[in-house]
């Protein structure tokens, strides 16, 4: 303990001569010095009460960075644990399944295609059978498909019915000719 | 997890090194490092593990690998009808991801063969070397070059290509 305490002075007195180059802190390049640094600046504090010198060390503060682990650690952990723990019981006692051909005359359901005792429990009670998703998709391309067919006939129809001019659309309203004033032209001569 | 290799499918045949006297009296390290390792490592971990296997076995449930029927081939689809396209190109999709799987069955057997034959595999692995060059070479054939957008169409048009070019060398070659 003696020995520490002449330690400490000795580092301390170091330090001190050291301040001009590092000021901020000692802790610069610690790994090419090979001499005991202490980190931050060390300042020697009276009333020491006997054990060793007692050392006021100014270093910067790591208050934020020492809170902020712990807040990541602990809402980590508040779920991770309960989670690992779970998993855990799945995977010892209720295993993974075993692989087996399909028997004669059975269809497996759509969630008995995997392995993982959760995989299949999500699979089972809340994602759709893909076969549902096949069929969703078959129908949307059907109504898509059945809308350009029936587009594609209309342009057809009413191009068509624009040349022929005998169908009922392309009719445009004229009017009557017993409306028509024929009196300028009634004699050759107007 | 990734899937560990199966023990049974690439089995090593039994070493044939025979059993040689003993010429000295001092016994032998080897087996003092097999017992520490039997008791310190080996007996427990076996204990644990038949007791997990114990407590899984109350309770099996298995698993099965889908089979898909066959549907229609695009080459079958009529023109305009979307819901054969649709089919057909799943079809091709899984086929692919067959094949697939294939190329890489036959080229973990190339490897266990050298590992198995050691300074021997370049005469004895030779049927498994070729088994590998045609499968890749049918499978470069088929989806080589269609790219990251290539679907079952592309695939077809392909093999169109194919046999145009199979029917011109025929034709050169029968001049």
């Amino acid at each position: 303990m003696a020995a520490m305490s002449l330690l400490l002075r000795a580092a301390v007195a170091w330090g001190a001569r050291r301040v001009p180059s590092g000021v901020a802190g000692g802790a610069r390049l610690p790994w090419f010095a090979g001499a005991a640094r202490l980190p931050g600046t060390v300042a020697p504090v009276r009333h020491s009460s006997g054990h060793g010198k007692r050392m006021f060390i100014i270093k910067a503060t790591s208050f934020y960075d020492t809170r902020f682990l712990n807040l990541l650690r602990f809402y980590i952990f508040l779920t991770g644990i309960p989670a690992a723990l779970f998993i855990t019981y799945v995977n010892i006692f209720i295993g993974e399944a075993e692989l087996a051909e399909i028997p004669e005359g059975y269809i497996p359901e759509y969630w008995e295609y995997y392995k993982h005792p959760i995989s299949r429990w999500i699979a089972r009670y809340f994602l759709d059978p893909p076969e549902k998703n096949y069929e969703k998709e078959m129908a949307l391309l059907d109504v898509e498909a059945k809308k350009t067919e029936l587009r594609l006939m209309e342009l057809e129809a009413r191009r068509l019915m624009r040349h022929r001019g005998d169908g009922p659309w392309y009719h445009y309203e004229t009017p009557d000719k017993n409306l028509i004033d024929n009196s300028m032209k009634s004699t050759p001569d107007n | 997890m990734p899937e560990d290799s199966d023990w049974e499918v690439y089995k090593v045949p039994p070493t044939r090194t025979p059993v040689s006297e003993r010429t000295t009296s001092v016994p032998n390290p080897v087996t003092f490092f097999q017992t520490v390792f039997s008791y310190v490592i080996d007996a427990p971990v076996t204990f644990v593990r038949e007791w997990i296997e114990r407590q899984q076995a109350k309770n099996k449930f298995y698993y099965y690998h889908q089979k898909f029927r066959r549907v229609p081939d695009l080459s079958e689809c009529l023109e305009g009808d979307y819901l054969c396209f649709f089919e057909a190109e799943a079809q091709w999709r899984r086929d692919r991801l067959v094949d697939q799987e294939i190329v890489e069955i036959v080229r973990e057997r190339l490897g266990a063969c050298k590992q198995r034959e050691g300074p021997n595999q370049f005469q004895n692995c030779a049927k498994e070397v070729e088994q590998l060059a045609q499968v890749t070479k049918a499978y470069q054939d088929r989806y080589g070059d269609l790219g990251v957008h290539g679907n079952a169409r592309t695939c077809l048009m392909k093999q169109k290509h194919r046999m145009m070019e199979e029917r011109k060398a025929q034709a050169n070659a029968s001049q």
